[in-house]
C-alpha cells in the first residue's frame, strides 16, 4: 500500500512523515518518527502505556489510526518537560519520590496525570486514582505514585500563584 | 562476614536514595528490547496453534514464502537440531509433530515489516488433526488421560536448583499415571495417631487459578550474528547468564560464542527466568543473516506465557481443642502445564514448616497438561500454598474461639527448628512481624471498626496472615575499580529488575568510604561482566550485595596498601576521610583518592591500578518473613469487595534504601491481591483461554486500592 503524508504538531513543532495509512499512532510516533517514549503494554486500550495527549486530551494511542490526527497536536513523554534539560513537577517528583521501578508504565501514567492535573488542578486523592485507573502499574502498587501527583500538583500550583 | 569500616559516616547504606536512572525513565529514554531499531531489522511472527492438543499431519510455507518483503518462513523441519522429548519450553522451539497447548508456536515468520510477517503468517496451512486434551489437572493425573509429554521425557528440576531454594525432597519413582511428571511424600511421625487423638479434624481443599506475573513489557529479544558466527541477544531477561546457557544449549553452540545483553527488563516478577522466545528469534537471524526482533503481543503472553501455575491444595488437620497441633496430612497438585518445571518441593516446606507439626504425611504431584507451561511468581508456588496454610490456620483458630495471632504465635517456627526435609530453619523475622502487625492500631481496634459497619449495606471484616520465603543462593561476582579521577566504578552482571543497582551501590559506598554519588555501578552484559545469577529467588542484595562489599573492601585495601607506600605511613594508621587517604592524627599528611587513581593510570608508573574483586558461593540462606493485614468491606449484594485499609510489615534483614523497600512492599501486596480478588487465566474444557486481553484478564488498578502502609522489620541474618 502506498504511504500517505501525517502533517501535524509533534511536541510543538510541525511534522510531515510518510505512514501506512493502516498503522496506529502508536506504531507512527515509535517505528516512524523515532519517539519510543509511549509503549505497547497491550495493543488494545487497556493498559495505557501507550498514552499520549491529542489536542490535550487523552488518548490510548495505540487504539487511533496515525492518519487520524492530520492537523492535530500530539503531545509524548517526549515533550513533558519544558525542555531537555530540566524536568515537569510531575517527572521530578516521580524520580524524588522513588515511583519508577521497571519505569515500563511510566511515560503513560505521566501523560494521563499531567492531563488531569491541567484539567483539575487541585485533585483529592480518589480523583488522582480515578485519574489514573487507565494505567496499569505491576511494579509499584500505586501508593507513592499518587502521592507523587500530589506533591506535583501543589507544586504546579505554587508555580502558578508565583506568576 | 567482616563489619563495614567506614571512618565517616558517607551517604550509603541505609539512606533513601532514588534511583539513578529515574530521570530516564520520567522522559522515556530508557530503551528496552521494543525500542532498539538497528539498520536492516526484521521483525518476527509466530504461528500458534489454535488447538491445546492436536496432530500435525502437514504444513504448506510456500505462499507465505512467496509474499513480498518475507526474508524466512520455518517450520520444525528446517530446524533438524530440534529433538522431540523437549525437556523445557525453550527446547520445544517450533511444534515437531504435536502441539500441545493452545498457543504453541508451529511456523516462524522473519519479514520486513509486521505487518508483511503477519500477513504471512495467514498464509501458511496446517493440517492438524484434533486430539483429546488433558486440561483439568485431576483428571490428568488419572490413568488413561490423554498424555501431554512423548513418554520417556525427563522432568525439568532446573528451576529449583535455579532457585537454590530447598534440598529437593526426596522424589518417588515416577507413577504410572502418564502425565505425573514429578511426585514427592515426606513424612514424620504418626500422622494417624495425630488424627485419632484430635478433637478437632478440619478438612478443606483450597485453590488459586493460573496467573500471569502481569509484567507490563512482554517477552522481547532482538538477535543479530555477526560474519564470525556470533550471537547477540539484546534481551528482556532476569539473567542473562542464564539466558545464554539456555539458548546455547538448546542451539547446540558454545556459550562463547553467545553474548547476551540484558536491556532494562520492563518487569519479570520470574516469568523472565527462563528462555522463552530467544532461540526462535536466533534461528529467525541465522536463516535471514539480518538482525531479527520478536515481541510478543499481549494476548500472546496471556495465551501462550509462562504463567504460575494452578495449585490445588487439600489439607486436613487434626488439633486439641486447646489449639495443640497434631497432625497434618496434604497433597498439593501442581499444573505445570505442557512442560515440567515447578518446584515441588516448595509446597511441602511451606505446608509443613511453617508451623510445629508433629506428625505429618505430606504428598506432592507435578501434572502436565495441555495449557501453557509455568513459571515462578514472586516465587514458585509459595504464595499458593502459604495461601492454603494461612486460610486453614485461621480457620483453625475461628473455629476453636482462639486469637488467631496467638494460636499461630504458638506454633510457628523460629531459628533451629527442622524444616520438613530435616534441615534447620535459618534466622528469620517470622515472630517478629507477626508480633509486630498485631500491635497495629488497625488489629487492636478490629472489633470495633467491624461493628461500625452497617448502614451502606456492607460488611466488614479485618484479617492478617503471615508469609514467607526461604531466600534463594546464587554464586556470584563482582568488580570495584578506582577512576583516575577519585570515583568508583562498580561492574557486575545482575539485572537491575528491582531497584537493586542503587543499593549495590550504595553497599560499595559504605564499604569503601565514599559517598555514593561517587560511585557508579554498571550492568555488563556476558561477554564482560563477572559471572552471575538470576534476578530472582530474593537474594540479588543477600548475594551480589556480599560480592560487592567484599570488592569493595579490597578495593579499599589496595588504595590503603598504594597511600602506605607513598605516605611512608602504616597502613593501619591510615583513615580514609572527604576523599582523601591521611595519616590518622596528622590531616595534613595524605594523598587524595584521585591521586591514587591517577597514579593507576600513568604512561610509565609503577602503581598498580586498583582493583577490588571478589567471587563468593553461599552457603546459609537467609529466610525473610512478612504479614500483611487487610480491613475490608463486602457489599453483601453484589459480593463487591473494597479494600479499606493495607499494611505490610516485612523483614527484610537490613534495608538498604528504605525507598526501594517500600516500593518492593508496595508492588508485591497489590501482585497478591490482584491473585486473591481479580486475576485468573481461565480455560474452557478444550483448553481455549477464555480472557486473552487485559480487559478480561483484570489487573488491579490505582482506583481499587487504597494508600498501602509499609513497616520494615529488620532481622539481620547471621551471613550478611
Amino acid at each position: 500500500m502506498a504511504k500517505q503524508v501525517l502533517s501535524c504538531t509533534v511536541n510543538g513543532e510541525a511534522v510531515d512523515v510518510l505512514v501506512q495509512p493502516y498503522v496506529t499512532l502508536l506504531d507512527a510516533l515509535r517505528e516512524d518518527m523515532g519517539l519510543t517514549g509511549p509503549k505497547e503494554g497491550c495493543g488494545t486500550g487497556d493498559c495505557g502505556a501507550c498514552t499520549v495527549h491529542v489536542d490535550g486530551k487523552v488518548v490510548a494511542s495505540c487504539l487511533m489510526l496515525a492518519m487520524q490526527v492530520r492537523g492535530r497536536k500530539i503531545r509524548t513523554i517526549e515533550g513533558l518537560a519544558a525542555a531537555d534539560t530540566t524536568l515537569h513537577p510531575l517527572q521530578d517528583a516521580f524520580v524524588r519520590l522513588g515511583v519508577p521501578q521497571c519505569g515500563f508504565c511510566i511515560p503513560g501514567v505521566l501523560m494521563a496525570a499531567a492531563a488531569l492535573l491541567e484539567e483539575n488542578p487541585r485533585p483529592s486523592e480518589e480523583e488522582i486514582r480515578y485519574g489514573i485507573a487507565g494505567n496499569l502499574c505491576r511494579c509499584t502498587g500505586y501508593t507513592k505514585m499518587v502521592a507523587a501527583i500530589s506533591e506535583a500538583a501543589g507544586t504546579l500550583a505554587s508555580q502558578r500563584s508565583a506568576r | 562476614m567482616s563489619t563495614m569500616k567506614t571512618t565517616r559516616d558517607v551517604k550509603g547504606v541505609g539512606v533513601s536514595i532514588p534511583r539513578p536512572d529515574g530521570p530516564e525513565k520520567v522522559t522515556g529514554r530508557v530503551q528496552y528490547v521494543a525500542d532498539i531499531q538497528p539498520k536492516g531489522l526484521l521483525h518476527a511472527k509466530l504461528l500458534r496453534s489454535p488447538h491445546a492438543h492436536a496432530r500435525i499431519i502437514s504444513i504448506d510455507v510456500s505462499a507465505a514464502k512467496a509474499l513480498p518483503g518475507v526474508r524466512a518462513v520455518l517450520t520444525a523441519k528446517d530446524i533438524p537440531h530440534l529433538k522431540k522429548k523437549a525437556p523445557t519450553r525453550a527446547h520445544a522451539v517450533l511444534a515437531i509433530d504435536r502441539a500441545v497447548f493452545m498457543g504453541q508456536p508451529v511456523a516462524a515468520v522473519a519479514a520486513d515489516e509486521l505487518s508483511i510477517a503477519e500477513e504471512a503468517l495467514d498464509l501458511i496451512k496446517v493440517e492438524y488433526q484434533v486430539l483429546a486434551a488433558s486440561i483439568d489437572p485431576l483428571k490428568a493425573m488419572l490413568p488413561g488421560a490423554p498424555p501431554v509429554a512423548d513418554a520417556g521425557t525427563e522432568a525439568d528440576t532446573s528451576e529449583a536448583l535455579a532457585h537454590s531454594a530447598v534440598a529437593i525432597a526426596k522424589s518417588e519413582a515416577p507413577a504410572k499415571a502418564v502425565n505425573i511428571s514429578q511426585q514427592a511424600r515426606l513424612q514424620r511421625g504418626d500422622p494417624a495417631k495425630g488424627f485419632a487423638q484430635s478433637d478437632h479434624v478440619l478438612e478443606k481443599t483450597y485453590r488459586v487459578p493460573m496467573v500471569h506475573q502481569g509484567y507490563l513489557e512482554a517477552h522481547a529479544v532482538l538477535a543479530e550474528w555477526d560474519r564470525n558466527g556470533l550471537l547477540t541477544l539484546w534481551a528482556s531477561t532476569q539473567g542473562s547468564f542464564n539466558t545464554r546457557s539456555e539458548v546455547a544449549d538448546v542451539l547446540g553452540i558454545p556459550e562463547n560464542r553467545i553474548r547476551v545483553i540484558p536491556v532494562e527488563c520492563g518487569g519479570g516478577f520470574g516469568g523472565k527466568i527462563r528462555a522463552l522466545c530467544e532461540p526462535i528469534t536466533a534461528v529467525l537471524a541465522q536463516v535471514t543473516k539480518r538482525p531479527v526482533r520478536y515481541v510478543m503481543t499481549r494476548r500472546e503472553e496471556l495465551q501462550a506465557g509462562m504463567p504460575a501455575p494452578q495449585v490445588i491444595i487439600k489439607l486436613k488437620t487434626g488439633v486439641k481443642r486447646d489449639g495443640t497441633l497434631m497432625a497434618l496430612d496434604a497433597e498439593t497438585v501442581i499444573d505445570s502445564g505442557a512442560f515440567s518445571g515447578a518446584v515441588l518441593a516448595v509446597s511441602a516446606v511451606f505446608l509443613g514448616s511453617m508451623y510445629k507439626w508433629p506428625s505429618f504425611d505430606i504428598r506432592g504431584f507435578e501434572v502436565l497438561t495441555h495449557k501453557p507451561s509455568v513459571a515462578a511468581y514472586r516465587a514458585p508456588v509459595a504464595p499458593q500454598t502459604i495461601f492454603a496454610i494461612e486460610s486453614h490456620m485461621e480457620q483453625i483458630a475461628r473455629d476453636l474461639d482462639l486469637d488467631s495471632v496467638e494460636f499461630r504465635m504458638r506454633h510457628l517456627i523460629q531459628e533451629g527448628d527442622p524444616m520438613v526435609n530435616g534441615q534447620p530453619w535459618q534466622s528469620n523475622g517470622a515472630k517478629q512481624v507477626l508480633s509486630r502487625i498485631a500491635e497495629h492500631p488497625h488489629w487492636k481496634t478490629r472489633k470495633q471498626w467491624v461493628a461500625a459497619a452497617g448502614k451502606n449495606g456492607k460488611r466488614r471484616g479485618v484479617g492478617l496472615a503471615l508469609g514467607g520465603w526461604l531466600g534463594g543462593l546464587q554464586p556470584t561476582g563482582a568488580t570495584v575499580r578506582l577512576n583516575p579521577d577519585g570515583t568508583l566504578a562498580v561492574l557486575t552482571g545482575q539485572v537491575d529488575i528491582a531497584g537493586t543497582n542503587i543499593s549495590l551501590a550504595q553497599i560499595a559506598a559504605s564499604a569503601y568510604g565514599v559517598d555514593t554519588d561517587l560511585v557508579r555501578i554498571t550492568t555488563g552484559d556476558t561477554d564482560v561482566a563477572p559471572m552471575t545469577g538470576l534476578s530472582a529467588g530474593s537474594k540479588t542484595i543477600y548475594t551480589v550485595g556480599a560480592a560487592v562489599l567484599q570488592a569493595a573492601e579490597d578495593a579499599r585495601r589496595q588504595t590503603f596498601e598504594i597511600a602506605a607506600a607513598e605516605l611512608e605511613a602504616s597502613v593501619h594508621d591510615l583513615e580514609l576521610v572527604d576523599g582523601k587517604v591521611t595519616v590518622r592524627g596528622m590531616p595534613d599528611k595524605g594523598i587524595t583518592l584521585a591521586t591514587i587513581g591517577k597514579k593507576g593510570n600513568l604512561y610509565m608508573s609503577k602503581t598498580p591500578p586498583v582493583l577490588g574483586k571478589a567471587n563468593p558461593a553461599f552457603t546459609q540462606q537467609a529466610p525473610a518473613f512478612a504479614a500483611q493485614l487487610a480491613r475490608l468491606e463486602v457489599d453483601a449484594d453484589t459480593g463487591e469487595v473494597t479494600i479499606q485499609d493495607f499494611v505490610i510489615v516485612q523483614d527484610v534483614g537490613k534495608a538498604i534504601n528504605p525507598l526501594g523497600v517500600e516500593g518492593q512492599m508496595q508492588g508485591g501486596a497489590v501482585q497478591s491481591l490482584g491473585i486473591a480478588l481479580t486475576e485468573g487465566l481461565i480455560f474452557d474444557d478444550s483448553g481455549r483461554l477464555t480472557n486473552p486481553s487485559l480487559l478480561d484478564y483484570r489487573k488491579l488498578t490505582a482506583a481499587d486500592l487504597p494508600n498501602l502502609e509499609t513497616i520494615i522489620v529488620e532481622v539481620p541474618a547471621p551471613a550478611g
